[in-house]
């Protein structure tokens, strides 16, 4: 078989295990966009464990231990700790997408899109996405000592506040439209 | 003494006849071709062209030159046929949601230019290796259309219908065995020649199953369009979801670097 021949057979697997990906999972999918469920499930939960997380991760508990703790507990501690960081982590990496989740929402119920801002939003996905598995595996290889995690917490909760006051206003003019929506299909707007 | 292969051909084509009216006859009995009149045309060309080409068979021969330019030109309506069903079949997916379907129209018209120019050149001037490479990036053109059509429904989390899915599957289907098919006759392997053709009738029958046991059943009703939010919404939020993330993802890098120097 030719390398010719060989490339097509390559080319058209891949294409075709895309497209069976993709469909499979649109396909999955039960919500639409614009469903008033998913907007209510968007909101962080992570930010709530942000107190337990810095005292998990405070230095001054880590000197205690290395003053007056065997090496035994040490290590234990550190491991459970590096626990709490991975779970932490991924809880970081849900939010994440629960922004993700509103943003594609948004676009997906928007009468205009710019190529640009998804352009963007896809690279900094892709970003993300690949900085975390290393930071993940580095973790669970126990490669890294424990990182600080609060600033990130901040940025992300930050994110969530003002988050939640956009999808409070997108609900309200969502309402909005549907009411006039269905007042001009009654034949004529409502007047106040 | 005629070759049993040979009545294997006229038994598919046969039975391609028939799976085509029979197809046909469910979009009318159902007036599914309401909804889908683009794809509608397609199979109904499909029909007519397999009719000539069974009434040209029976009377000049499978071989003869009238059935192989009447197959080669009659190709021609049947992808461009193709190509507005694939239209429709997009518009169906995409088209209750006006931005992100402006945005993958434009992504599908560049990828689909980009391919078709490349078929084109890749065909050269030889008509008989021409129409096969031609033919066979138009096949790919079509893959690559539906796969990122795909795509942007999946990155925006809008599910495709069952016979929406089904249709798109169909085409892909029968696309990439066409560009297999091309490539492997394209490298003039000699036995292959006869089995060609019985191949591609093969992927088309399968292709028409899947249409048939897909539109059995009445259309459901049409969705209702979703209510579309301001177009500020959009400009105000999107912008400021990306800033957000991209800082996000420079906490990330700073913390990623941290680490690396510290270990």
């Amino acid at each position: 078989m030719s390398l010719f021949l060989l490339s097509i057979f390559f080319l058209v697997a891949l294409l075709l295990g895309v497209f069976l990906l993709s469909s499979r999972h649109s396909w999955r999918l039960s919500r639409l966009p614009g469903d008033p469920v998913a907007f209510e499930e968007c909101e962080l939960h992570h930010a709530t464990h942000l107190p337990q997380i810095r005292q998990a991760l405070s230095e001054t508990d880590n000197e205690f231990l290395t003053k007056r703790g065997s090496s035994v507990l040490r290590r234990r501690v550190h491991r459970e700790r590096r626990g709490v960081v991975l779970g932490y982590l991924r809880e970081l990496r849900r939010d994440f997408e629960k922004q993700l989740q509103i943003a594609r929402i948004i676009a997906a119920l928007s009468p205009e899109v710019t190529a640009v801002q998804e352009w963007e939003r896809l690279r900094l996905t892709l970003k993300f996405i690949w900085q975390y598995e290393i930071i993940r595996m580095q973790l669970q290889a126990g490669l890294a000592p424990l990182p600080r995690l609060s600033g990130l917490a901040n940025i992300v909760s930050g994110l969530s506040v003002r988050m939640e006051n956009a999808i409070k206003e997108l609900g309200e003019r969502a309402a909005m439209a549907t009411e006039l929506a269905s007042a001009l299909d009654r034949g004529g707007v409502d007047h106040i | 003494m005629v070759a049993p292969v040979v009545y294997f051909q006229w038994a598919l084509f046969a039975l391609l006849f028939l799976s085509q009216a029979a197809l046909v006859a469910i979009f009318l009995a159902r007036k599914s071709w309401r909804a889908y009149p683009a794809f509608f045309s397609y199979i109904l060309l499909n029909l007519v062209q397999g009719g000539a080409l069974f009434a040209i068979y029976r009377s000049r021969g499978f071989s003869s030159d009238l059935a192989q330019y009447f197959g080669w030109a009659s190709q021609g309506a049947i992808i461009l046929a193709r190509a507005l069903a694939i239209a429709e079949l997009c518009r169906h997916l995409l088209a209750r949601y006006s931005g992100i379907w402006a945005l993958t129209k434009r992504l599908i018209f560049v990828c689909g230019v980009a391919l078709a120019l490349y078929s084109v050149f890749a065909a050269g001037r030889r008509w008989d290796t021409g129409v096969l490479k031609a033919d066979r990036g138009l096949e790919l053109t079509i893959i690559v259309v539906i796969v990122v059509l795909f795509l942007c429904a999946r990155n925006y989390g809008i599910a495709a219908s069952p016979i929406i899915h089904a249709l798109a599957l169909g085409f892909c289907l029968n696309s990439a065995f066409w560009v297999l098919n091309d490539a492997i006759l394209e490298q003039k392997f000699a036995p292959y020649d006869a089995l060609w053709n019985i191949l591609n009738a093969l992927t088309y029958l399968a292709t028409l199953l899947l249409w048939i046991w897909t539109f059995r059943n009445p259309l459901p009703d049409a969705e209702v369009d979703p209510t579309l939010l301001p177009r500020d919404v959009y400009r105000v939020m999107a912008p400021e979801v990306n800033v957000r993330l991209r800082l996000l993802n420079e906490s990330l890098s700073k913390l990623y670097k941290a680490e690396a120097r510290r270990s």
